[in-house]
């Protein structure tokens, strides 16, 4: 009896074994293939211009752009950072029949598009680099 | 919703294969049934299910190299509880603690960031671990390698591993002050090998090769100086062949590896009854509780992997050296994503350490290599081999968490 079941059982351990292993796999091939393609091919996202490590905050090197994105001192922005020169919420990019639009919300110490001070709603594309602060952020369209 | 399904999955197959194993070994001691095998069945999944509920909770980090180790473990302990009860009773307990472990060393790492400024202190606890074994040391199996504190024996060069990475990452991550000292590489490279010196002297050949390995790995990738890597692997050469001439115990294992046929009685006895376990057991094994480890000595310790081979196929002994790729892959990955320099020198030395002592002993047993008495990670019996190799874990996940970028010295 113990003889019969020992040896069918092998062959299950050796298949719970190998079935773990490609699970495994395959979940670290997954997660690869999000970091790879998920973030950057597909539509607009900022990109950051100023090295990282020189920042007192922490961010990402990019953000993805979809229906809007807002950057500002206050918790609920998309981009929040913690800087007394940004405004609680000092910008926002939408997103309109696939244009995108830059507009400044009042802030204090304004937002820049390619050098220039903006005061209303501007369109946007591929190349402009935004500037609030000291942080400059070039926007890309890879749709 | 469907990932977290996904990501359930191995946690699923990681408690069918205990259950099925662990109702196995029931059956297997039906007759002399004891408290110790109920212990044994209903700790073993719960220790496993709670520490990765917890590690899931508590950490944001690498959520696959615990899972990977607890289908090692898993493997390990129910291949040693059928080779002695007693000593799978043993293990469970080391396992416990060496769990806690795992979850203070991972805590020690995230709340406290002064790691990479202590040098010194590395360096010093080194030699005193030395110096411990060299005072208090018994010799067990041809090494002097165990000291006994109140009953419990323990091995301190397993601990100086640990400490060797975090001296080489803090030379070459955290200080610039030491490496700004002249010749600052040379003298570490007199420090490690007056290691490997002692390690020789202690006839610990298996973990002086690990140091050996780590150190020239880290070296290789972040000295700035390329002879000192050939005077390195030199060096290695011109004290391997002296060794060798030297040392009668180096001698021995050399021809037990070329061929240990004539010495079937004596010196060749561990590696040909490996041998002969491994082609009994063939691709699916002869089954759980069926085959006769008991015959190769030392089963339950340095030769687990021909045990398991025997009784559970060479099918699971590829699947073990494959878990073993997928923890060094992540480990890997985990050095490649962190930002912080010491640390990711730490996650890479470790699991530079865990590559590199699966590799030996896997290739000893397989008579591939020459046979250096060395614990397979996670999988052999063993206090301090699991309370260290969970403490070293335990640093992995730690450092596989995001961190302030550029090393602690420039803080």
């Amino acid at each position: 009896m113990f003889d019969l079941l020992s040896i069918g059982l092998k062959y299950v351990f050796v298949f719970i074994i190998y079935l773990f292993i490609f699970t495994i796999i395959r979940m670290i091939y997954l997660d690869i293939r999000n970091v790879d393609y998920g973030n950057l091919d597909s539509g607009a996202y900022l990109k950051l211009l100023n090295r990282i490590d020189s920042l007192p905050y922490n961010l990402s090197d990019s953000y993805p752009v979809e229906a809007e994105l807002t950057l500002g001192r206050q918790k609920d922005n998309t981009i929040q950072i913690k800087d007394p020169y940004i405004s609680k919420r000092h910008f926002r990019i939408i997103k309109d029949e696939e244009e995108f639009f830059l507009e400044d919300l009042g802030s204090s110490n304004g937002t820049y598009l390619n050098g220039e001070k903006i005061h209303d709603v501007v369109r946007i594309g591929k190349g402009d680099i935004i500037k609030v602060g000291e942080l400059e952020f070039i926007f890309i369209n890879g749709a | 919703m469907n990932e977290g399904l996904i990501n359930k999955a191995p946690r699923k197959l990681l408690f069918l294969f205990e259950i099925l194993s662990l109702s196995l070994i029931f059956l297997y001691s039906w007759e002399g049934i004891q408290t110790e095998t109920y212990v044994i069945a209903v700790g073993l999944v719960l220790l496993i299910y709670f520490s990765n509920y917890l590690l899931g909770r508590i950490s944001k980090g690498d959520n696959y190299i615990f899972l990977i180790v607890c289908m090692l473990v898993s493997i390990g302990i129910i291949m040693i509880y059928r080779i002695s009860p007693d000593l799978g009773l043993k293990q469970l307990m080391w396992l416990t603690f060496g769990i806690a472990m795992f979850f203070a060393a991972y805590f020690a790492v995230r709340y406290i960031s002064f790691w990479g400024r202590l040098t010194p202190i590395y360096l010093l606890a080194s030699y005193a671990l030395f110096a411990l074994t060299l005072i208090m040391g018994s010799r067990t199996h041809g090494a002097i390698n165990w000291i006994t504190i109140s009953g419990v024996s323990v091995q301190p060069a397993e601990i100086t591993k640990i400490v060797l990475v975090f001296l080489l990452a803090a030379f070459y991550g955290g200080d610039e002050k030491y490496r700004k000292i002249k010749n600052a590489e040379v003298y570490l490279m007199i420090v490690v090998y007056s290691f490997i010196g002692l390690l020789f002297l202690q006839r610990d050949l298996g973990t002086a090769l690990i140091f050996f390995g780590v150190f020239t790995g880290l070296q290789y990738i972040y000295s700035q100086d390329r002879r000192l890597i050939w005077a390195n692997l030199g060096l290695a050469t011109v004290g391997g062949i002296a060794g060798y001439l030297i040392f009668d115990h180096v001698r021995v294992r050399v021809t037990t590896w070329l061929n240990p046929w004539p010495h079937i009685n004596d010196k060749g006895y561990q590696i040909t009854q490996s041998l002969f376990a491994i082609s009994e057991g063939g691709f699916f094994g002869t089954g759980l509780g069926r085959g006769n480890p008991s015959f190769i000595p030392l089963s339950y310790n340095d030769f687990i992997f021909s045990a398991i081979s025997e009784e559970m196929g060479i099918f699971t002994g590829i699947g073990i050296i494959m878990l073993f790729m997928l923890l060094v892959y992540r480990g890997f990955k985990i050095a490649l994503s962190q930002e912080n320099q010491f640390f990711r020198m730490v996650a890479l030395g470790i699991s530079m350490i865990f590559g590199i002592q699966s590799f030996i002993i896997i290739g000893g047993v397989l008579k591939v290599i020459p046979l250096t008495g060395l614990t397979l990670p996670f999988v052999s019996y063993g206090g301090t081999s699991v309370v260290t190799s969970f403490i070293a874990l335990g640093i992995l996940q730690g450092a596989s968490e995001k961190r302030g970028r550029g090393g602690i010295g420039n803080e």
